[in-house]
């Protein structure tokens, strides 16, 4: 009796081994064969470490920069706190500075959102229902038409040099990739930029009727906040003429 | 007897627990897969390495010219001169960069011309700058309108073109500062911007030049802020 319990046992004990060793087997073979993408991977992951680590030598540069600019500013007020006459060279400096894209702005506005149109609801080509980098160039004409102090689109401010182009399918502006959906901040007077974007047969109409997903907010709070440009003014080629 | 059934519960429970864990295994080694092809590609990484070095490099030489900045600065407050060049100058330079001066140097003329049958219309002139900005272009003109950050293009009556809130009308002479080769070869590039105006029977021309002269913005006092003022974090 107890003779065939312990076979009972052992037997069931042997089964689960088996099986027990059948599973590590199959996973050391999965490891294996994933291990040989990791290999493709490995130049993909260190590339990828370093693309991170320069990208943080940079916002730590970036910062370093920054408070370089605080202390030039406190200078500047030193310096013109000498002598009235550089009140004015500051004032003016500031004002510049305000232009160039080189401060954070706040103000009223609008905020137009774009997306790309929902494929189970629009007919059509998906060409036509996708936002473009030519559709943000001619949001933001029309609001620099529409009398807009400043703009910036996903967080990237519109200075005069600002290109907005498009590498495989990611659009990139400054040289930043920007991803859906579409953010783009105006200040100005509100009534008026929402007034002008919205007009009939204005191209945020164009790009609705062409199955984009447009919505247009107007802020009449002094809510909007525009980034500073993140990025350098430096002539390489160009020198004043005189 | 008694012993016997613990280690047969005991030990079947240890095979279940070991299964369980073998599964979890699985599954994570089936997500890490999917997640390896989500992320990029090898070339992709390296642009995108080679920008953040690029930036960086920028970024550090800015740095230092903003130290010898604050060194003039602190020099001058510490020999207690008289007049403040260094402010003037940081002054003169930042106009040049709003676009109140007119600049020289290397870069490209583009001559745009309506045709007998096709007129040059605003989005040729937008698309052109854009492509100009892309291949990082200095300043920008569109006859003798300088591109600062809110110049707009537009036509109004379906045929005169506005730049600046100004008219103006063809041929249309864009230039543009900046590298001539890599302007050259980013609008020349097939399928690019010279194609596909060509492509659509529109009139192009275009010289590169080692002194192209940019005019200065001419409306300084409409860029006074309105609607706009500096954000103070302290504020909310």
């Amino acid at each position: 009796m107890s003779k065939i319990r312990n076979l009972k046992i052992s037997l069931l004990l042997g089964i689960m081994c088996m099986f027990l060793t059948l599973g590590i087997a199959i996973q050391i073979n999965t490891v294996k064969n994933s291990t040989t993408t990791v290999g493709k991977t490995l130049v993909e992951n260190e590339l990828r470490d370093s693309t991170l680590r320069w990208k943080q030598r940079y916002e730590e540069a970036y910062a370093e920069l920054e408070d370089k600019e605080e202390e030039l500013n406190s200078l500047r007020e030193q310096v013109a706190s000498k002598d009235e006459s550089y009140g004015g060279l500051t004032n003016k400096l500031e004002q510049y500075n305000l232009l160039l894209g080189n401060t954070e702005l706040i103000g009223k506005g609008i905020i137009i959102t774009l997306k790309d149109g929902d494929s189970d609801k629009v007919k059509g080509y998906a060409t036509d229902y996708i936002v473009h980098d030519g559709d943000i160039l001619e949001v933001v004409n029309a609001l620099k038409n529409a009398g807009a102090e400043a703009i910036s689109v996903n967080g990237q401010r519109i200075i005069s040099n600002t290109g907005i182009s498009c590498v495989g399918n990611v659009i990139t502006i400054n040289g930043e990739k920007v991803g859906v959906p579409y953010e783009i901040q105006a200040i100005g007077l509100t009534s008026q930029l929402y007034g002008s974007v919205t007009m009939p047969g204005g191209y945020l109409e164009l790009l609705e009727n062409a199955g984009v997903q447009v919505d247009v907010e107007q802020v009449e709070k002094e809510t909007i906040i525009i980034p500073r440009y993140n990025g350098i003014y430096k002539f390489n080629y160009a020198t004043i003429y005189e | 007897m008694k012993a016997k059934i613990t280690m047969t519960i005991s030990i079947a429970c240890i095979a279940l627990i070991l299964t369980l864990v073998m599964f979890t295994q699985f599954k994570t080694v089936d997500e890490t897969d999917i997640t390896a092809i989500e992320t990029m590609r090898e070339t992709e990484l390296r642009t995108e390495l080679a920008s953040w070095k690029e930036k960086y490099e920028e970024v550090r030489t800015t740095i230092e010219e903003r130290e010898s900045k604050i060194k003039e600065y602190e020099d001058e407050l510490l020999n207690d001169a008289n007049t403040s060049s260094i402010l003037e100058n940081e002054v003169k330079e930042s106009e040049a960069y709003l676009g109140y001066t007119s600049l020289k140097g290397q870069g490209i003329i583009v001559t745009l011309k309506d045709n007998d049958i096709y007129n040059i219309e605003y989005q040729d002139l937008l698309r052109l700058i854009n492509e100009l900005n892309n291949a990082g272009a200095e300043a920008i003109s569109i006859n003798d309108e300088r591109i600062v950050s809110m110049s707009e293009v537009t036509m109004v009556n379906n045929r005169i073109i506005l730049v600046n809130a100004k008219r103006i009308s063809g041929p249309y002479t864009v230039k543009a500062i900046g590298d001539k080769k890599y302007f050259e070869s980013a609008l020349s590039i097939k399928g690019g911007y010279i194609d596909e105006i060509k492509a659509a029977g529109k009139d192009i021309e275009y010289v590169t030049d080692d002194n192209v002269i940019v005019p200065a913005y001419d409306d300084t006092e409409k860029r006074e802020l309105k609607y706009a003022r500096e954000y103070i974090e302290s504020e909310e």
